[in-house]
């Protein structure tokens, strides 16, 4: 065996580490860009190593043979360079068959050229072997196809860098160390080359590149080993933020500076029915739900969170909007996020507690003191009938609060699937619930149009019918019930004329909240307004002439029947007559009759 | 080659087999330390040796064959033992502790030790680079599952695999002697190929006749070798249903017939010495190999699990201290 010169021995240690680190790379395949990282340290292996060949080569054949042979690996190391620098940082969606074509078309005719021996000096155009103090090497004039075979190189080398160098500003100390390790391991053949190209190599005929192959081979080592460059790879953060962001289960909007909308995820798409190619480039508040309400709320720097109730998918719930300033690295701000939280399950929660609460302390209580006051004067009176006649109707209102706070729980267990059932249906089980309470009720029906409803309006209906006869006094108390039908939402009217509901009642249920001073009477009216809430629908209420009171509930079709805005934006024209839109009426289309 | 003990039985009684894997008893870091050298690099030594004597025996000029061979050894075995360290916890549990808990560090030095074999083939030409990338090839195809059922690579090879003897059959491990047949095959032809290439020797120069004769010899004697530690193991491989000559015909037969291959090497031996052409010193100290070779055959059965593994591959370090003495 002969020796090998010096530069042999240099270029077999970038051998060692670059197959060393090429097969670690290949190794942690699937890993991104791990299959890419094993092409461009095998492009540097191969290229290095018929190098070798070259250099050890005596005649010029041979040493012409191995320089064509290099080729092959000269051009896998950009291609490997760029696509692993687009994997690693996950841009993988540019990594794909027709792309890896596309970029090695230029490569892939370089090395065929090569094969082909070169024909018209494309490549070389001249090659003589020169003696030198450091070794025979075959000294290369270029040809035109070398020159743009080297800036392509360099062109696919810079491309690649630019994530990468975002990287290195990353908070996270494992991604700058990795992309410090791979940058050095880039730039250090890049000089080599460079060097070459421009002439500062003053031995003709020497092209340092392969040689500090050793430098970037351990660089890539090091990446791999100490900084565990592909199995704690940034690749998936890019995705998994965008996951959370389209993912997220609340809507959420990106509003530009000068309040275009910038971009929206998929359940903000679906929740208020945008569509989401026609909304982008759109004025906000033509397309964010009650977009002006929204930012006073954010302008006022009103700390306390206030529901904003908007009408989307699943009816008219609120929504607590929060909105986010997006600041770039010199602290301006290019965008707001606004993103909507459905609390309706959280205040129908809170309420349910406060109104139990009040019905255990206050009604129970009352009720008890009755009985217990009632007893005590049968106790010296055994035979006073009134007393005992009080303290059965008084045990009577304790049995039906029990049921209805009982029914109340029912109505939103959350492991109860929803059903469905047809309006019909629920009138006439409503109906037949009233003339249970009164059987001399006088009740009209007005036509019912046959829709699937939620069986929750079956609930709410019932409780408005047994209320407008059981609390009439009249000999024949009167009740009629009307429905209506239009752009997916239901109306459902229950008029009567009794003596009225007393205005506090539906005050407390306007407000939400009960205090100890200002509470209703009952739960009745509250599995009313919860059920509508729960529907997403709304409620209202109206005296009537001469006496009695109007009830409105209008609630959406089904829950598969999605209320959405037109195609231009606007939302769907009220069905019915008596529709005052209140400011509380959301921009993607009002339930009708929306009633005080 | 390279073996521990099945079963280690412990001064308790108990075997690692009755023992938690979980929480396995402490052991010496001496012990550790030989359960591993035991492993990859002792067969990384049998083969540079192996090579060191053919190369003598062929007369070829001493290259950095041995060397390379010994280092892709390394690799193959120590990057295997990292693959197979789950599978291997109950036959070989310390060698499988160590290559579970310094899996990435094995597999480096692994990578580096092939990479440094690479480099010193290219550096002796373009024929010892292609024998020394034939491995790395062919791990690729198996780790880019290009080859089907080469989960099997090394089990169905058995417990001696040359350093070119990841060869992938599908089930090869099922096939009676052709499983002991390949790698034996294997292992002749990266230790007779080894010297010529790196010396860049042409076959012609040194005599076909002798180059053929010694490939024939270190074929039949790497058979024996594979097939000596089946003696211990055939109680498993019968459960398993793999079939071996200990389970095909006993301890008693299987001796017989190791016996008459190794007579078929003494034959090869004589032949190869006739021809005139490979170096006498060489040839006394592969017929002093082959009759350690035939003295652990004769103890196969009385040799217990840690010894059995080894043993056979001694012959080829008695073989080389032999070469050296002269």
């Amino acid at each position: 065996m002969t020796a090998l010169s010096p530069l042999s021995v240099t270029l077999l240690v970038a051998v060692t580490v670059g197959l060393a680190a090429a097969i670690l790379a290949w190794r942690e395949r699937p890993e991104p860009g791990a299959t890419w990282l094993a092409v461009l340290l095998a492009g540097q292996v191969w290229w290095a190593t018929f190098l070798v060949f070259e250099l050890e080569a005596t005649t010029l054949p041979a040493k012409a043979l191995w320089y064509d042979v290099q080729w092959v690996g000269v051009v896998a190391v950009p291609v490997g360079w760029l696509f692993f620098a687009l994997a690693y940082t996950g841009y993988d969606r540019y990594v794909t068959p027709f792309s890896v074509a596309l970029v090695s078309v230029l490569p892939a005719a370089t090395v065929a050229v090569a094969a082909a021996g070169d024909p018209g000096n494309l490549l070389a155009a001249d090659r003589v072997v020169r003696e030198t103090a450091v070794g025979t090497f075959l000294d290369v004039v270029p040809g035109p196809l070398y020159y743009v075979i080297a800036g392509y190189t360099y062109l696919l080398g810079a491309v690649g860098s630019i994530p990468l160098i975002q990287l290195i500003r990353d908070d996270a100390r494992p991604f700058r160390g990795q992309s410090a390790a791979l940058l050095v391991g880039t730039a250090a053949p890049w000089a080599g080359s460079v060097a070459y190209i421009s002439g500062a190599i003053p031995i003709p005929g020497l092209d340092p590149t392969p040689l500090v192959f050793g430098v970037s081979g351990v660089a890539y080592l090091l990446a791999l080993s100490r900084f565990r460059l592909l199995t704690l790879a940034p690749a998936p953060r890019r995705r998994a933020r965008q996951l959370v962001f389209e993912q997220l289960h609340d809507p959420v909007f990106v509003v530009g500076t000068e309040g275009l909308l910038v971009d929206l995820n998929e359940s903000a798409a679906e929740t208020f029915g945008v569509d989401r190619r026609e909304a982008i480039g759109q004025p906000a508040s033509a397309v964010v739900p009650k977009y002006d309400a929204v930012r006073e709320l954010d302008e006022s720097g009103d700390d306390k969170p206030r529901a904003i109730r908007v009408v989307g998918r699943d009816g008219q719930r609120p929504y607590e909007a929060t909105i986010r300033d997006v600041v770039d690295d010199h602290d301006r701000t290019t965008a707001r996020v606004i993103t909507f939280h459905d609390v309706g399950a959280y205040l129908g929660q809170q309420q349910r507690l406060n109104v139990l609460n009040r019905v255990f302390r206050h009604d129970v209580r009352t009720e008890t003191n009755l009985i217990q006051g009632y007893a005590e004067q049968l106790r010296s009176d055994p035979t006073d009938e009134r007393a005992l006649s009080i303290i059965e109707e008084s045990a009577e209102r304790m049995l039906e609060l029990s049921e209805r706070t009982r029914s109340a729980g029912e109505l939103f267990d959350p492991t109860e699937e929803s059903e469905s059932a047809p309006l019909t249906a629920a009138v006439d089980a409503a109906v037949a619930e009233a003339r249970a309470v009164a059987p001399d009720a006088r009740v009209e029906v007005g036509r019912v149009a046959a829709v699937p409803v939620p069986v929750v309006l079956e609930v709410v209906l019932g409780n408005l019918c047994t209320n407008a006869v059981g609390h009439n006094e009249a000999d024949a108390p009167w009740m009629r019930i009307d429905t209506a039908v239009a752009d997916g939402w239901v109306e459902v009217t229950v008029a009567d004329d009794g003596p009225g509901i007393d205005p506090a009642e539906y005050d407390v249920l306007d407000r939400g909240t009960e205090t100890p001073l200002r509470h209703g009477s009952g739960i009745g009216l509250w599995i009313v307004k919860w059920g509508v809430d729960h529907l997403g629908g709304r409620i209202s209420f109206d005296e009537r002439e001469p006496s009695g009171t109007v009830v409105t509930v209008c609630v959406p079709v089904d829950r598969s029947e999605t209320p959405v805005a037109d195609s231009d934006g606007e939302p769907p024209d009220p069905p019915l007559g008596d529709s005052a839109q209140t400011d509380e009426a959301g921009s993607l289309g009002p339930p009708p009759n929306a009633g005080r | 080659m390279a073996n521990e003990p099945t079963r280690p039985s412990a001064p308790d009684g108990t075997t690692a087999q009755y023992r938690s894997h979980t929480t396995p008893p402490e052991v010496g870091r001496l012990r550790q330390i030989a359960a591993f050298a035991a492993g990859a690099p002792f067969t990384a030594l049998v083969a540079a040796v192996e090579v060191a004597v053919v190369t003598v025996a062929l007369g070829v000029p001493l290259s950095t064959a041995p060397v390379a061979v010994g280092l892709v050894a390394f690799a193959v075995y120590a990057a295997d033992h990292v693959a197979d360290a789950e599978g291997d916890a109950s036959s070989t549990p310390l060698r499988a502790r160590i290559a579970l808990r310094y899996g990435d560090q094995l597999m480096v030095v692994a990578a580096m030790s092939y990479g440094l074999a690479v480099a010193l083939a290219a550096g002796a030409g373009p024929a010892a680079l292609a024998l020394v990338l034939v491995p790395g090839t062919v791990w690729i195809g198996y780790a880019t599952d290009w080859i089907p059922a080469a989960g099997d690579r090394l089990e169905p090879l058995g417990d001696r695999v040359g350093p070119l003897g990841e060869v992938s059959l599908p089930r090869l491990k099922d096939v009676f002697l052709l499983n002991s047949a390949a790698v034996a095959l294997a292992w002749a032809v990266a230790v007779v190929a080894a010297p010529l290439a790196f010396a860049g020797v042409p076959v012609d120069s040194v005599g076909t006749h002798a180059v053929g004769l010694l490939f024939a010899y270190v074929s039949v004697r790497s058979f024996v070798d594979v097939e000596v530690p089946n003696v211990r193991d055939v109680a498993a491989d019968a459960a398993q249903g793999v079939a071996t000559l200990p389970v095909a015909y006993g301890v008693t037969g299987t001796r017989r017939v190791l016996f008459a291959v190794d007579a078929v090497a003494a034959g090869l031996l004589a032949a190869t010495a006739a021809t005139g052409v490979a170096s006498p010193p060489a040839l006394a100290a592969l017929g002093v190999g082959l009759a350690v070779s035939v003295t652990v055959t004769a103890l196969a059965d009385r040799l217990d699990g840690a010894a059995l593994g080894v043993a056979p591959d001694c012959s080829y370090l008695v073989a080389g201290a032999v070469l050296l003495a002269l």
